[in-house]
């Protein structure tokens, strides 16, 4: 009678303490899920994924072909006007475009989710002189994200002169971030 | 978990009386869960409690721990299915729920605990079926054993004279049970004794042992299939306004939770339009009110620029695309509004998606953001509207009536700031209040904003669905193994494994043989064997009497 009690409290214990050491792996397991902070990725050239062709409507309603950009670097920023992080890097990608139009790099911003109303408030206000294609139901954004991990946006991709993804700035872009994309996009080979 | 062995063992140091199956043999140590007490080293301590985790007691404590632990996961409001409740949750009871918060149930299914019993439970199966997997792979490969010595002590036996050889004898009726499809056995050259005499043991209903064999390893793949969703699955909520279209890539899933194994370019590349979504009430009665019937009209593309299909979704008819699932799991109403600033300019013109707050009326909360004319407005949508009292309720959740009710604030919103808010929240620590009560607008009205701070008209009324977008890749190997098992233990317990030994020794008189026949089967299986010994016998018997002698020839096999 008194063996089966303490067998019973010995594999209750167990059962607990096991229950605790698994609560505890998992606890660790899933810590690493948190958000990912803003970040770089830099593709080496001859390592860079083709980026799709699109055709789009800018927010003015002129056609805009993707594979006209070609032979330029190009900076292609995925955008919305309700997006806080996105109205808080637009002149900072703005100043950028300015700085280097001279050397052959266009900018374009991909609007997602958003009216074209609302994002040329957006781009008249902050004077931002770029064109934005429409993408309200986030077309462009699923072609991208089959060869670049486009999670969220902001998102800022990189297109060197060949077309490919030279690299991307995940969040917000700083313009230490752009600048050194842009530099190491300049080697195509 | 000891069935009780075979208690008719005639002679117990014999074979063939010893266990069918392997069900109950081997069991002493991980089947009964602390026969022996722990041991004092600490590789003994870690075998014993190996032993403990996939003992049948601690599957079953853990099976019913998983019961009582989703318990919660259905009582509460939780966090993946409905934010909203918990926030109300939270609202009434603010003592209580930053308590139940830290013990993870308003989030149950994604807990660590939960995570922690289905993890154990999952090792214990494992840890239980691998090992016994391999002894009824073994066990269905057993030839029978040898014949006892005395088979008139078996519980069913039977005795008959032939005219035949005691090894014509046996061998005549090793061919009616092999006919019979019995596996059989024979003296081998190395046996001795009594076991080298005229015999023959015969064993059928390994069909059992298979089935057995099956149900273990369906239980594998069951668990496996479960892991294989869990990896490589993902569920996401997206809320998508009539007109409008989202592909299915993360940025524009509201609320994405990918396997561990998932990466963005995983995601089947569908995109999906909501053309219209209808919903009717019952307009009269005592559940007036009460929806009949959601029916979501959508066009979709398995692939960019792919063929466009139409789907109704409804509650319980979900779309298939691309071995993607997509739920119809709530709607709501998304007014448009068209905001201009100071000068006149439209500075927002969105349809906007208001959250029911009372799911009954469909009044609906909601925020309007237009940052780029310093304005921002939190209200009320009412799809029936009617003044009670000076206040305003709906009546009905069809838009019969529909009807805003708004604060205004101007100022800065906080959204070049850079820090992500909340669409559906309104920070207003930078704004000042424009007018004292809420302003009521019908469908078309204008509130033209005092200190010619603009205008927000309300244009029309749309409606919004909540759709959840899962792809389970382990759901059709589950269903699979799940129907395999059922299949496999029914098997199991209808087959019955049952042997029949025949021994032939030389008759008294010189001439031919008596031959004895005996009949053994698992005490605890179905009854019926007596009439299979009794007509077995009978043949074995009848075929003796012809005795063609070239029945030789096809037999001993």
């Amino acid at each position: 009678m008194f063996r089966a009690r303490r067998r019973t409290v010995i594999t209750a214990a167990t059962v607990a303490a096991v229950l605790l050491a698994g609560a505890l792996a998992v606890t660790l397991l899933t810590q690493g899920n948190g958000n990912a902070s803003d970040s770089m990725i830099e593709y080496p050239a001859g390592h860079r994924p083709l980026a799709p062709d699109f055709t789009a409507t800018s927010l003015t309603g002129t056609p805009i072909k993707f594979a006209s950009y070609r032979g330029k670097t190009v900076v292609l920023n995925f955008w919305g006007s309700w997006c806080p992080p996105c109205r808080d890097e637009a002149p900072t990608l703005e100043a950028v475009a300015q700085q280097y139009a001279p050397k052959g790099v266009a900018f374009l911003g991909d609007d997602v989710a958003d009216t074209p109303v609302n994002a040329l408030v957006f781009d008249r206000g902050a004077s931002i002189s770029y064109p934005s294609v429409n993408d309200p139901g986030y077309a462009i954004v699923q072609d991208f994200s089959q060869v670049a991990p486009i999670s969220d946006t902001p998102t800022t991709v990189v297109i060197d002169r060949t077309g490919h993804v030279a690299g991307m700035v995940l969040g917000a872009a700083t313009y230490a971030d752009l600048t050194t994309l842009l530099r190491d996009a300049a080697v195509t080979r | 978990m000891h069935a009780p062995r075979s208690t008719e063992s005639a002679e117990p140091s014999d074979e063939a009386t010893g266990s069918f199956g392997q069900d109950d043999s081997g069991e002493a140590g991980s089947g009964t869960g602390g026969t022996s007490g722990p041991p004092a080293a600490s590789a003994g301590w870690l075998r014993w409690g190996w032993r403990q985790l996939t003992s049948m007691r601690t599957a079953l404590v853990l099976l019913c721990l998983l019961a009582l632990g989703s318990v919660p996961g259905s009582v509460l409001p939780q966090q993946g299915s409905d934010p909203a409740a918990v926030q109300q949750y939270y609202a009434s009871h603010h003592w209580l729920a930053p308590w139940l918060n830290r013990i993870g149930l308003f989030n149950v299914f994604a807990s660590p605990w939960f995570a922690a019993i289905y993890l154990l439970l999952f090792a214990s199966l494992v840890g239980c079926v691998v090992p016994r997997t391999f002894r009824l792979a073994g066990s269905a490969r057993t030839p029978p054993p040898r014949a006892p010595r005395n088979l008139a002590r078996l519980p069913h036996s039977a005795s008959y004279a032939s005219e035949l050889s005691p090894e014509a004898a046996v061998d005549a009726a090793a061919s009616v049970l092999g006919g019979q499809r019995f596996r059989l056995r024979r003296p081998a050259s190395g046996d001795v004794g009594h076991d080298a005499g005229h015999w023959v043991s015969a064993e059928k209903g390994y069909l059992r042992e298979v089935g057995n064999l099956i149900f273990h390893l369906s239980l594998l793949g069951v668990l496996i299939a479960i892991a294989i969703g869990g990896l490589f699955g993902y569920k996401a909520d997206k809320l998508l306004v009539e007109g409008s279209t989202f592909a299915d890539t993360t940025s524009a899933l509201d609320e994405f939770h990918p396997g561990r194994l998932v990466a963005g370019s995983d995601l089947a590349p569908f995109s999906l339009t909501l053309d219209t979504f209808t919903a009717t009430y019952l307009t009269s009665g005592q559940s007036a009110g009460q929806p009949e019937s959601f029916s979501a009209k959508v066009t979709y593309a398995a692939t960019p620029g792919g063929q466009q299909r139409t789907d109704n979704i409804e509650v319980n008819h979900p779309l298939s695309v691309d071995s993607v699932k997509v739920y119809l799991i709530g709607h709501g109403y998304a007014p448009v509004f068209r905001v201009t600033n100071a000068k006149g300019q439209v500075s927002y013109e969105q349809a906007t998606p208001f959250i029911p707050a009372n799911t009954g009326t469909l009044l609906s909360d909601g925020v309007i953001k237009a940052p780029d004319a310093s304005l921002g407005f939190m209200g009320v949508f009412v799809p029936t509207a009617v003044m009670t009292n000076g206040t305003l309720e709906s009546l009905f959740p069809a838009a019969d009536n529909p009807a805003v009710s708004l604060i205004g604030y101007s100022g800065d919103l906080g959204m070049n700031s850079g820090v992500p808010q909340s669409v559906y929240q309104l920070d207003t620590t930078g704004m000042t209040k424009i007018s004292g009560s809420p302003h009521l607008m019908y469908q078309g009205q204008t509130w033209k904003l005092p200190g010619s701070r603009g205008s927000i008209t309300y244009v029309g009324t749309k409606q919004w669905v909540s759709l959840a977008v899962t792809y389970d890749p382990g759901q059709i190997p589950a269903l699979v193994c799940g129907l395999l098992a059922i299949a496999g233990l029914l098997l199991s317990f209808f087959v019955r494994r049952r042997r029949m030994f025949v021994r032939a020794v030389p008759a008294a008189s010189g001439a031919g043989s008596v031959v004895t026949v005996g009949g053994l089967t698992r005490s605890d299986a179905s009854g019926g064997f007596e009439d299979e010994f009794a007509s077995l016998s009978a043949e074995l018997a009848g075929q003796d009497r012809p005795a063609p002698p070239n029945n030789q020839s096809e037999t001993g096999a």
